[in-house]
């Protein structure tokens, strides 16, 4: 489709570009993000030369610091009053560069990444299919790719497959989401103020769902086109028969980054030291780790409630599995596991807890994915309309 | 190698306090009964101490992952240890 493997890498790079210029048109915001983006690469050099882990950690706490005041967490108000939070910086895409560059230090630090050019860098930070909401990949990946952009589609039936999943994806966002979207917030009068709520309650959970899967269906194989493979995001979320399952379906490439480089380090940190505590504390770890996930999602006061309520599912599934380990054995657990009415029910519970947290998503408060569509948005009628 | 095998078998079973479990290297950690994400990082704990490794983010994370089996495990040990497999 394109040419030479230059182009196609130009293409690439601008696309990446033009998004951010839409986003971030004046001085201080390219200013901002080329430090945020840069202070990686250059503590990247710094570790391949000599792996330290107090520069890494040093570095990680100061990058996280960063993030927290150019999100405006709400939380720093609790610190510092309006200091922290009295900037006008909207960096875009900069949740996904926050956790794409902390795998990267650390995965130069360990020795995984060696190779280190700064233009794939920059692209592998600032490419447009991943720039805006993820999904997460490696950098490895991307950087086996980055070398030669063969196209993924084997053959004319995976091309064909390939284009139908974008329009799939088009569909998705562009008439199912929106139509959850706007039956969830104008939802007929006849339905009384009970059937409102429900409604509201069941749809806006499934306007998320389809407005996220959407994007990525579509990020996902526009990319493929490009020869650059991102992991899938989503594997039936709502079959989950419980938090732990929900999370390994939901925004998948979240869960793994929040488990490789929140709970495994927690957790073997605790492990090596005090392996008597580790059985207990494994709660606080996946507690901890999805409360992370949670409150990622938003800067403001109720990510926080939608932070605690997914860390406690995770706990309570993992608790609720240790029980019937302790009371009828692994083998008690295996039929507990293959009953299908029960796994009926535990996906029931798990789409209406699910639907309980979603509540602290909704309008009114920013969402990355709703943020990603906006920009997207913007740089179509920018472009469309000159 | 298959004197690797015989040491990380019988770390594993130590691990999951079942003597039964025999593996081979073409055995998945979804084919070992409650092999799960926190059980896989008890293993790698074990496995550090046994053989005096250590485990980066990224191997322990690709070790889980579908396709990766105990023959993979075996190969990142081997390797860490400076022989050939």
């Amino acid at each position: 489709m394109l040419g030479s493997l230059w182009l196609k890498r130009a293409f690439i790079t601008l696309g990446g570009a033009a998004f951010l210029w839409v986003q971030s048109p004046e001085l201080i915001h390219v200013v901002t993000l080329a430090l945020f983006v840069l202070s990686g690469y250059g503590v990247a050099l710094l570790l391949a030369r000599r792996p330290s882990t107090g520069l890494l950690a040093a570095y990680i706490i100061a990058l996280t610091a960063a993030f927290v005041i150019l999100k405006r967490y709400e939380f720093l108000n609790l610190v510092g009053g309006d200091t922290f939070l009295a900037h006008a910086l909207d960096l875009i895409g900069l949740s996904f560069i926050f956790f794409r560059q902390i795998h990267y230090v650390v995965d130069v630090k360990q020795g995984e990444i060696k190779q280190l050019p700064l233009w794939g860098y920059l692209n592998y930070q600032l490419n447009p299919f991943t720039l805006l909401a993820g999904p997460i990949q490696r950098y490895q990946r991307f950087h086996e790719d980055w070398q030669t952009l063969t196209p993924k589609p084997a053959d004319a039936h995976e091309l064909r497959m390939t284009y139908l999943r974008i329009l799939i994806g088009v569909v998705k966002v562009a008439f199912i989401a929106d139509f959850c979207f706007w039956f969830a917030t104008t939802p007929p009068e006849a339905a009384g103020a009970l059937g409102q709520r429900l409604i509201l309650f069941y749809f806006f959970p499934l306007y998320v769902y389809f407005n996220f899967a959407g994007y990525c269906d579509i990020v996902i194989a526009a990319a493929s086109l490009f020869g650059i493979r991102v992991p899938e995001n989503f594997d039936r979320p709502y079959l989950a028969r419980n938090m732990i399952d929900f999370w390994t379906r939901w925004h998948r490439t979240l869960s793994f980054w929040i488990r490789d480089y929140v709970f495994t380090p927690l957790y073997m940190a605790i492990a090596r030291v005090k392996p008597q505590w580790s059985g207990n504390l494994a709660f606080v770890c996946y507690f901890v780790a999805l409360f992370l996930a949670g409150v990622w999602h938003g800067a403001t006061w109720n990510f926080v409630v939608f932070g605690v309520l997914n860390g406690a599912g995770v706990a309570a599934a993992k608790l609720w599995e240790n029980i019937i380990v302790a009371r009828a054995g692994r083998k008690g657990l295996r039929t507990y596991l293959a009953n299908k009415p029960i796994r009926w029910l535990a996906a029931f519970a798990t789409i209406h807890f699910v639907c309980v947290t979603q509540v602290f998503l909704r309008p009114g408060s920013e969402d990355n994915v709703v943020a990603a569509w906006r920009a997207l948005l913007d740089l179509v009628a920018r472009v469309g309309g000159g | 190698m298959s004197a690797l095998l015989d040491d990380v078998t019988a770390v594993i079973r130590t691990v999951f306090g079942d003597d039964e479990i025999t593996l081979t290297p073409t055995t998945s950690a979804d084919e070992v009964d409650g092999w799960d994400s926190l059980m896989h990082l008890n293993v790698i704990i074990a496995l550090e101490k046994r053989f005096k490794v250590r485990f980066s983010t990224a191997e322990i994370s690709e070790l889980k992952e579908e396709g990766k089996n105990i023959g993979s495990l075996l190969d990142v040990i081997a390797a860490k240890q400076g022989s050939a497999p």
